[in-house]
């Protein structure tokens, strides 16, 4: 009996386009608007750099980045934003020095060790203090802590002035490197330790009561079971403390003394520093064409920098948290 | 053959730590450092703190080190450095905290009074008194350019959000990570971006909406992002079981994925304007700070606070660091409220939303 041969089913093709008009609007206008951030990050990028260019043409790169010197008045002028460039970093470094430890201090506190009631407390108190303007923890800085940091770094001087590092060229120790780190520490303090402690919280129980049980006493769990854990984590809080640290204006122009001709590579509790956003802060005033530009270059050079450390600290984030990107 | 049993470890049972010896040698361990440091503070005449770094916490850490000793044997050594040294950073760092936010408390509220908040300050010189003059200007400065650049970054970045969860998109990875990249943008850069394109060329004089525009860029990748996380923490079942009844992804959107959202997306948005409400160097680069009272966006200075803030701290008076330090508290004040709105918003409602979030 000759059996009719039946087609093979046909593979069809799933419909996932929208196919009515309200689904193409929808869809139309969320793509859109995606775009547009694309186009609006382009635009600024694109701006930025023709702006930009120029003063990289004129000083040539690694003359405007590394060099030393801004002098408007000269003829021609002369742009370089070396001395900003490690000011800029000598202070975020600082202030992530200072603010790691306090960090994960406080962190492991509030979720390892406070009672119930009292980590609820201070968990809304740093998440607040996440949210406090620059501008005010700058108007702090300036008005509340520079005395106490001047004198800190007296006694420093006075104590351990043979070691380089505390050294003085002026007898004076306001608007140091050392409190503009200080004040940039209190901002990302709350940063750092809100990210540490959601990344503590996020730690399975089981491998801490497994710890326990084992034998471990409290610092051996900590070493060799939650930090590991949460390293990577860590890090990338940090680094996007540090961006934020890099990045700051207001509050490092109001207690840092800007020194354009020299590098003040390590004396922290000098006078003399740099930050590349200060520096476009106290220079956009009066500047002229050529001036702005040169300043667009500098603010270019930052987001550059911002932006390595930022990527690395998402890509950091991002393998640290699988539950984020489900 | 018998068994012999195995000698009973000298430090078994440590939940049994609550005897009579133990509290004794706790309280004297967590005490006599304080006294000692307080004594050479107050006495001797040491500095705070150096009495603090160089005498309590050397004294603590051997006094809780050798009651760790006592109590737990050698494993107690290291359980008390890491308790003392949490104990030592976690108060030194809430220390500095409490005294940013006393410090405005304090001098911000010797400053208020109900002229201060709603006048302006057209006939205030920098050692006028505080008297006449206040940040009325500056508030309504800030609600409007805060508020111009909410309406127009809200919509984009949620919309954005939607795009990065909702669809099937193909450049969704590649807009993540441009985000990711407009969120390091330093604000400054953005304002002398925005100086620099459309003041100094002059298509417009200093004006507020060009403080929107700079804040913009600022604002939107923490709208965006945090509205793509609050749609992903939506069951992919509900959207499922929408789409199965028979309605057609946008209204599977607006009436089942958004709602059950809502509350992410409005913490999105407060972010977002906690996010750039502080925001001051974008705005000394765009919007002139006027004394006087305005509400035209499109035209003439706008005074802020922040640029208020900048201002009044510049000229470096001491009447003019107290209007500061009032207007420091002001913009406190409003960040608080955007920041108790958000916790209020996003607390989880009932039992349903606590176990989503622990599946998380």
């Amino acid at each position: 009996m000759a059996q009719t041969p039946i087609d093979a089913p046909v593979r069809r093709t799933l419909r996932v386009k929208p196919t009515t008009i309200e689904d193409k609007i929808f869809f139309g206008i969320s793509t859109a608007a995606a775009y547009s951030s694309v186009v609006l990050l382009l635009l600024i990028m694109v701006f930025l750099g023709a702006r930009a260019l120029p003063t990289f043409e004129e000083q040539g790169i690694v003359e405007f980045v590394f060099g030393t010197g801004w002098q408007a008045a000269n003829e021609p002028p002369q742009f370089s934003i070396g001395p900003m460039l490690w000011g800029s970093v000598l202070v975020a470094l600082i202030g992530v020095t200072l603010a790691v430890p306090m960090a994960i201090s406080l962190a492991y506190f509030i979720q390892f060790m406070a009672p119930k009631p009292i980590a609820r407390a201070t968990t809304v108190l740093v998440d607040l203090l996440a949210a406090i303007p620059s501008v005010i923890i700058g108007l702090w800085g300036l008005a509340v802590f520079s005395p106490v940091g001047a004198h800190w770094g007296q006694m420093l001087n006075d104590s351990l002035g043979f070691i380089p590092i505390f050294s003085n060229t002026a007898e004076n120790f306001l608007r140091t490197p050392f409190i503009a780190g200080f004040v940039v520490a209190v901002m990302i303090v709350p940063i750092i330790a809100s990210i540490t402690r959601e990344i503590f919280s996020q730690i399975d129980d089981d491998l801490i009561k497994a710890s326990v049980a084992l034998g471990a006493n409290r610092e051996s769990t900590f070493r060799k079971v939650i930090l590991p854990v949460s390293a990577s984590g860590i890090v990338g809080g940090v680094l996007l403390g540090l961006a934020r640290a890099l990045g700051e204006t207001v509050a490092i122009f109001f207690v840092l003394n800007l020194i354009f001709d020299d590098f003040n590579w390590f004396r922290i509790i000098s006078p003399e520093g740099g930050a590349i956003a200060s520096l476009i802060l106290s220079k956009f005033g009066e500047a002229s064409e050529t001036e702005i530009s040169a300043l667009l270059a500098a603010g270019v050079v930052l987001f550059i920098l911002t932006l390595i450390i930022n990527t690395i600290a998402s890509f950091i984030v991002a393998k640290a948290q699988p539950w984020r990107n489900r | 053959m018998s068994v012999e049993a195995v000698a009973r470890p000298k430090f078994a049972e440590p939940w049994k730590k609550t005897n009579q010896r133990s509290k004794l040698i706790q309280i004297i361990a967590s005490t006599v450092p304080i006294g000692i440091a307080t004594a050479a503070w107050l006495f001797a005449g040491v500095d705070l703190i150096v009495s603090v770094l160089l005498v309590l916490l050397p004294l603590q850490l051997i006094a809780v080190g050798i009651a760790g000793f006592l109590l737990k044997g050698r494993r107690g050594v290291p359980d008390a450095a890491l308790i003392v040294m949490t104990y030592f950073l976690g108060t030194f760092v809430m220390v500095l905290l409490v005294s940013v936010l006393w410090s405005v408390v304090e001098a911000g509220f010797a400053a208020l009074s109900p002229q201060f908040i709603f006048q302006n300050n057209v006939y205030v010189t920098p050692t006028t008194g505080l008297e006449i003059g206040g940040v009325g200007h500056a508030v309504i400065g800030t609600l409007l350019v805060v508020g111009l650049s909410t309406l127009v970054t809200v919509p984009l970045g949620v919309a954005t959000g939607v795009y990065l969860t909702e669809t099937r998109g193909k450049s969704r990875g590649v807009i993540r990570v441009l985000l990711q990249a407009i969120a390091g943008l330093p604000s400054v850069v953005a304002g002398l971006f925005v100086y620099s394109m459309l003041i100094v060329t002059g298509v417009s004089a200093y004006a507020g909406w060009l403080g929107s525009l700079a804040l913009v860029p600022l604002m939107l990748p923490t709208v965006a992002r945090v509205t793509e996380e609050s749609l992903r923490l939506v069951p992919q079942e509900l959207r499922n079981g929408a789409l199965g009844l028979g309605a057609p992804s946008w209204r599977a959107f607006l009436m089942v994925t958004l709602p059950a959202a809502k509350s992410g997306v409005v913490t999105a948005i407060l972010l977002g304007v906690a996010r750039v409400i502080g925001e001051t160097a974008p705005l000394l680069t765009t919007t002139f700070a006027a004394n006087n009272t305005s509400i035209n966006v499109f035209d003439g200075g706008l005074a802020t606070l922040p640029t208020y803030i900048y201002n009044y701290v510049s000229l470096g008076f001491d009447t003019s660091i107290q209007r500061a330090w009032g207007a420091a508290l002001v913009l406190l004040i409003l960040v608080g409220i955007l920041f108790g709105a958000a916790r209020y918003v996003s607390r989880p409602k009932s039992l349903k939303a606590k176990k989503k979030k622990e599946k998380r």
